[in-house]
């Protein structure tokens, strides 16, 4: 008797856990895809069926191919296959689009989001569970369509070249891979409806891994989507630095502190060069400012570090300094190249 | 007798402490732009690995699952301080994502926990 109870109980959550999860975000109504075409399918994408266990090469050379960088799948399994986990890992793929130059910009985890950059031309790779929470089957795809009045995607996925899906079963695989998505874009384009703090972490992720001709163009890029942002002349400014050229990140500094006058970074960055000038005075001024904005970030020992640079007496002393006229003023707006 | 020793063993104490304390390894140095945007969208997130040492870590980590001696630098070079310090504290709880062809695999399983729990019988059926 106790028998049977428990194997009708484990049936019943086997059947449970199976059926995945329940109601569908109200992602598609009629009001969040107005402004989509009713279907699009890019059909030029390329297709490279998965070898093994492979489905991130195939899914990322997939992407990277329709964003302008030709790959294979073969080319990226040193990149980005792990033996060990007989799979790729997620940031893995984003690490080898950037080292092929391209931005990976992560999806906010809206269903319309992918459907955005379809629309706009752009394939997404996606991550999915096909399996079920406690025994995750973890895959890649990529999708490159969609028709809202059937309700189906369009995928590259394993084997497949052509693949439709549900969109409620799409979702569903999507919901339990926390609804990863993201598009390889080639420097100078912006994704479609970005989502400035995404994107412009995508360009500075690319900036610290030291490509700095992509960084610098997508950044110039998203200047121009948001002029009032400090952070993009920032970067800017970051790159002209790591180049060396001190006038030019000086400039850039100044022209995020014009825009943002608590901007830890740049208060902190034009300290260092003020001080490379042989400018104490004015950069322990902005060191201070950096200290008092940074008091309990996790930027606190960076510019605690530069303040002790600045106080330290065997700091650099150029003999004449010229600090006054260039340096108190704010940005005579030069002519930026 | 102890208590005489007391004083001198808590002076050193705290003078260790301040020393672990003090961030002198931090150089001094430009702030990365990523560094800043993270900094201004977590709230006050400590970092408690260094970058070197997570790049090590991580690099260990890469090598013990097979990564190929010739490729590791390569592929740690296109990773964020903080995807290194996610690779080396926990890169056996990250996904990876392998495919359809594992499919078998997990059906194979669960018909093997049904049959253990006498819900089916298939395996009975091939002596």
């Amino acid at each position: 008797m106790h028998d049977r109870l428990a194997r009708a109980a484990f049936v019943l959550w086997a059947i449970a856990a199976l059926g995945g999860c329940a109601a569908l975000p109200p992602d598609l109504d009629a009001a969040a895809t107005a402004h989509l075409p009713a279907r699009v399918e890019l059909a030029q994408v390329p297709f490279y069926p998965q070898q093994e266990y492979q489905c991130g090469p195939a899914a990322l050379a997939t992407v990277l191919t329709a964003a302008g960088a030709p790959t294979t799948s073969e080319q990226l399994v040193d990149s980005v296959f792990l033996p060990g986990r007989r799979g790729s890992l997620q940031v893995e793929l984003l690490a080898a689009a950037r080292m092929r130059e391209r931005v990976p910009y992560v999806l906010p985890e809206r269903l319309t989001a992918i459907l955005e950059q379809i629309a706009a031309g752009r394939p997404v790779l996606v991550m999915q569970n096909l399996g079920i929470t406690i025994a995750p089957l973890w895959h890649f795809a990529v999708v490159v369509g969609y028709d809202l009045d059937a309700g189906e995607l369009i995928l590259r996925s394993g084997t497949t070249q052509r693949l439709t899906m549900s969109t409620r079963r799409f979702v569903r695989a999507w919901d339990r891979a926390q609804r990863w998505a993201f598009v390889a874009l080639a420097p100078d384009e912006a994704p479609a409806d970005p989502d400035r703090d995404r994107y412009l972490a995508a360009i500075a992720a690319m900036e610290s891994i030291g490509k700095l001709d992509a960084a610098a163009s997508a950044y110039a890029r998203a200047s121009q989507i948001w002029p009032d942002s400090a952070w993009p002349r920032l970067g800017l400014a970051n790159i002209a630095y790591a180049r060396q050229d001190l006038h030019a990140a000086e400039q850039g500094y100044r022209a995020a502190l014009a825009l943002d006058g608590g901007n830890v970074v740049a208060h902190n960055n034009l300290a260092q060069i003020l001080l490379t000038r042989g400018c104490r005075s004015q950069a322990r001024r902005h060191a201070l400012r950096a200290a008092e904005l940074a008091a309990g970030t996790s930027l606190a020992p960076a510019v605690a570090a530069t303040l002790r640079e600045i106080e330290s007496p065997a700091g650099s002393g150029v003999a004449v300094p010229q600090c006054e006229p260039a340096a108190s003023t704010s940005t005579p707006s030069a002519p930026r190249a | 007798m102890v208590h005489a020793l007391r004083k001198p063993v808590i002076y050193i104490l705290i003078a260790s402490l301040l020393s672990l304390g003090s961030p002198a390894l931090v150089q001094a140095e430009i702030i990365g732009t990523l560094a800043g945007l993270e900094s201004a969208q977590r709230s006050s997130d400590l970092a408690k690995l260094s970058s070197v040492l997570a790049r090590d870590e991580a690099r260990e980590k890469m090598r013990a699952l097979g990564v190929d001696e010739t490729q590791l630098e390569a592929r740690l070079a296109g990773l964020t301080d903080s995807e290194l310090r996610g690779l080396a504290e926990r890169v056996d709880e990250l996904p990876a994502g392998a495919g359809v062809v594992e499919v078998v695999g997990i059906v194979f399983i669960v018909l093997l926990i049904l049959e253990a729990v006498g819900v089916i019988d298939i395996f009975k059926k091939f002596p």
